[in-house]
């Protein structure tokens, strides 16, 4: 049964490059670009494995379990804090098969290492094997065990993630849940990097052991049992990989369970009926524009996933505020700048990205609902385009009033406004092209609202960084005036650079509307069956 | 492989149109691009004077769809659903409104009309789909299994409304399965098979066609399925 599992993924992933247009781009640029990150690391980790244990073997070991725990984190959390890297098969659909739960959760977290991203996690095992290679009796085994801790990590946590998502309490929590664990992360990196950078990379690891915690750190238990193996302590290294089996055991049995309440358990419906409900879309500015804005707008509060999007800005405020806190410099050491409050458009950019990108890939199978209505190409976007704007305007005042107030300068405040304008028009415009050119597919909501394919979600990235880098360089012009103004003396006046953005952004917007509503008028079809699902 | 394949389909206004056909045989995909959602590759398609390709938006404005999934905002309640629709449609607000009540009162939802349509039943859905694809009176309606998965009452419910449509004139494409409700409603059929139009009659011209007695012996004689017998079991 497991075996089937896994061709089923192998099946469903050559059925997807065969005949899917963005898989057949994005599953090369995928293993291209996971291959050289699995590469990097590895190398990296080779190297500094080697160094320490020629300089001190107990600081390898310690650094060993600290690589294992970072990378177990880095691999379970992050297809839920950035979306979908990884596909999963949906147990939704495995439900009604004559298979057991044992079987189900172990074929799902077998086929879910049927995936590009899997060359990571080898190219890395495959160095710290070298690296520690005395005792390849324990390696091979122990190297299992930590594959099947990702396998089973990963799937779990984004299984309890959707589980959470399904209760309407729980709906509201995720969100804060996910900003922690993101703010988390962030703290975490920024301790690590500075302990590290204070102390020397020796010094650090055998001050803080992390293999001490073995017993409680899963995957910290099967690298000790390959370092004590290789250190001649078989018998500590057979502990240890019996640990790590029983915590493997332990989360299987978790998820397993998990599983069964999941598909055997409806979704909790919505709250109960609110004001704003009992109202309809009567209430509040009406016409075609407006009210597509309107229903854009309920969408980001009523959908977790867009709720999760724009709550984001959390994320850079935690980055800012942590940053300056921590005393880190560089680009979060905004304390003694009066400009800092016009970082908050371009830091607000960063927020809206994975839907001002993607305009229609929200909307789904609603697609050819929304498309059979009277609406011209022109109307749908600027609707569209409203409501990012609304919401990119609130985020972006409150970024800026923050930091004003944490600054204490307020006297370049009011050029937040133009340049806002100006970054606002040019993200709309790279994002209404691309949205048209290249939509992407959302996953369908079902036991694991954070499946996706591999390969789909490096499409999403690569497209992303692109059009990132696009809207950056066009926003150069304006941004230097800006600098021309805030600094360098004043060479320019505070009106004509306020005059200059706002026309700037006004400008690229109208050019790229009427650019991506031909688009749009032409590639209809394209887009409807690109974005829908299956 | 070709969907639909030189389909010739004209339909008189104030006609109640049957397109019937086996699963697979092309109706979706004909009414799909008579409303847009898929180009062709070669031909005309339109509603009276306008090209669905060249004036899509007067097209669809003319139009109202009730497509097989109804692929709704799921986050959406039934009211605003409506209204949403009617907007877009650029009705009034204030006749946006009188439309949407009345609306969800004939079809027994007002009680669910704050409700998101993610909690409604497939037959609640069914109604709040038919309900947006009516709200501005389209001319011209598609309805894709518009009975299907609904229960008794509601099939009832919506067999009125269309009947009520159809004496005030408007012309209604409908693609179904349960041909008892075909031959009661349809005024004109056509019959796909493998994506061609092989055959359009009314229900008795099909019959006489075709010698049987009822809508349903015919269309399994004219698409070929006397021969079948379901027999998988005994062997």
């Amino acid at each position: 049964m497991i075996r089937q599992l896994i061709e089923l993924k192998v099946r469903l992933t050559w059925n997807g490059v065969r005949h899917d247009v963005q898989r057949r781009f994005g599953f090369p640029i995928a293993t291209i670009l996971l291959t050289w990150l699995g590469v990097w690391l590895a190398s990296r980790h080779l190297g500094l494995t080697t160094d320490l244990m020629a300089a001190n073997p107990r600081a390898a070991a310690g650094y060993a379990g600290w690589a294992a725990i970072i990378f177990f984190a880095a691999w379970v959390a992050l297809p839920v804090i950035i979306f979908p890297l990884d596909e999963n098969l949906d147990p939704q659909q495995l439900a009604v098969l004559p298979i057991s739960s044992n079987q189900m959760v172990a074929g799902l977290a077998a086929s879910s290492l049927v995936a590009p991203a899997v060359v990571v996690p080898v190219a890395l095992l495959t160095a710290n094997a070298i690296a520690l290679g005395d005792a390849w009796w324990m390696i091979v085994p122990a190297s299992l065990v930590f594959v099947g801790l990702l396998a089973v990590g990963s799937q779990l946590f984004s299984a309890a993630i959707s589980a959470i998502l399904r209760t309407r309490r729980g709906r509201d929590i995720a969100t804060f849940l996910i900003l922690g664990l993101a703010a988390g992360s962030f703290f975490a990196y920024r301790s690590i990097a500075t302990t590290v950078q204070e102390a020397g990379i020796t010094e650090a690891v055998l001050t803080n052991p992390v293999t001490d915690w073995a017993i409680a750190l899963p995957p910290v238990a099967a690298q000790r049992a390959i370092v004590e193996a290789a250190s001649g302590n078989p018998g500590a290294g057979v502990g240890f990989l019996a640990i790590a089996m029983i915590w493997l055991i332990g989360l299987s049995y978790i998820w397993r369970r998990l599983l069964e309440w999941m598909l055997t358990t409806p979704q909790e419906g919505s709250r109960p009926a609110t004001r704003a409900r009992r109202l309809g879309m009567a209430t509040g500015p009406w016409g075609v524009v407006p009210t597509l804005a309107r229903k854009e707008l309920r969408f980001y509060v009523r959908d977790p996933r867009q709720r999760l999007v724009w709550t984001g800005t959390v994320i850079f405020v935690g980055l800012a505020i942590g940053g300056t806190v921590m005393g880190a410099s560089g680009f979060f050491d905004v304390r003694n700048n009066d400009w800092a409050p016009l970082a908050a458009p371009i830091l607000v950019l960063f927020v809206g990205l994975p839907i001002a990108l993607n305009l229609f890939g929200w909307e789904r199978n609603a697609a050819s609902y929304l498309f059979v209505l009277p609406t011209k190409p022109h109307q749908l976007l600027l609707g569209k385009n409203l409501a990012v704007a609304v919401a990119l305007t609130i985020e972006t005042l409150i970024l800026a009033i923050g930091l004003s107030l944490f600054t204490g300068f307020w006297n370049w405040t009011w050029l937040v406004f133009p340049l806002m304008i100006s970054a606002i028009g040019t993200q709309l415009a790279v994002g209404n092209v691309v949205s048209v050119l290249t939509p992407l597919r959302l996953p369908r909501e079902g036991t694991d609202i954070f499946a996706q394919s591999t390969e789909q979600g490096c499409l999403a990235i690569v497209s992303q960084t692109v059009s990132f880098f696009t809207i950056g360089l066009l926003l150069v012009p304006p941004a230097s005036v800006a600098a021309l103004t805030v600094s360098f003396g004043g060479v320019v006046s505070p009106g004509f650079t306020a005059a200059v953005t706002i026309a700037w952004g006004l400008i690229i917007y109208l050019v790229s509307l009427a650019l991506a509503s031909r688009l749009l008028r032409r590639r209809l079809p394209e887009v409807m069956s690109w974005v829908q699902i299956v | 492989m070709t969907a639909v394949d030189s389909v010739d389909l004209s339909i008189r206004p104030g006609e109640f149109y049957g397109l019937l056909g086996q699963n697979g045989a092309g109706k979706t995909t004909t009414i799909k691009v008579i409303v847009g959602l898929l180009r062709p590759n070669a031909g005309q398609v339109g509603i009276g004077e306008f090209n669905t390709w060249e004036n899509p938006t007067e097209v669809k404005s003319r139009i109202g769809v009730l497509p097989e999934e109804f692929n709704l905002y799921e986050r959406l309640t039934g009211a605003e659903l409506l209204d949403f629709t009617a907007a877009m449609h650029s009705l009034p607000k204030d006749e946006a409104v009188t439309r949407r009540n009345d609306l969800l009162e004939m079809l027994d939802l007002t009680s669910a009309s704050t409700k998101l349509i993610g909690d409604y039943s497939r037959g609640m859905r069914k109604k709040i789909a038919l309900g947006a694809a009516i709200i501005h009176r389209p001319p011209v309606l598609f309805l894709d299994e518009p009975f299907e998965g609904v229960d008794a009452v509601s099939a009832r419910l919506i067999r009125g409304l269309l009947q009520q449509a159809a004496s005030s004139g408007t012309t209604i494409v409908f693609s179904s399965h349960e041909m008892h409700l075909v031959e009661k409603l349809c005024t004109r059929i056509g019959i796909m098979v493998e994506g061609r139009l092989t055959i359009e009659e009314t229900p008795a011209g099909l019959c006489e066609v075709t010698g049987k007695d009822n809508v349903e012996d015919a269309f399994i004689a004219a698409v070929g399925g006397d021969g079948v017998d379901g027999s998988w079991y005994d062997g």
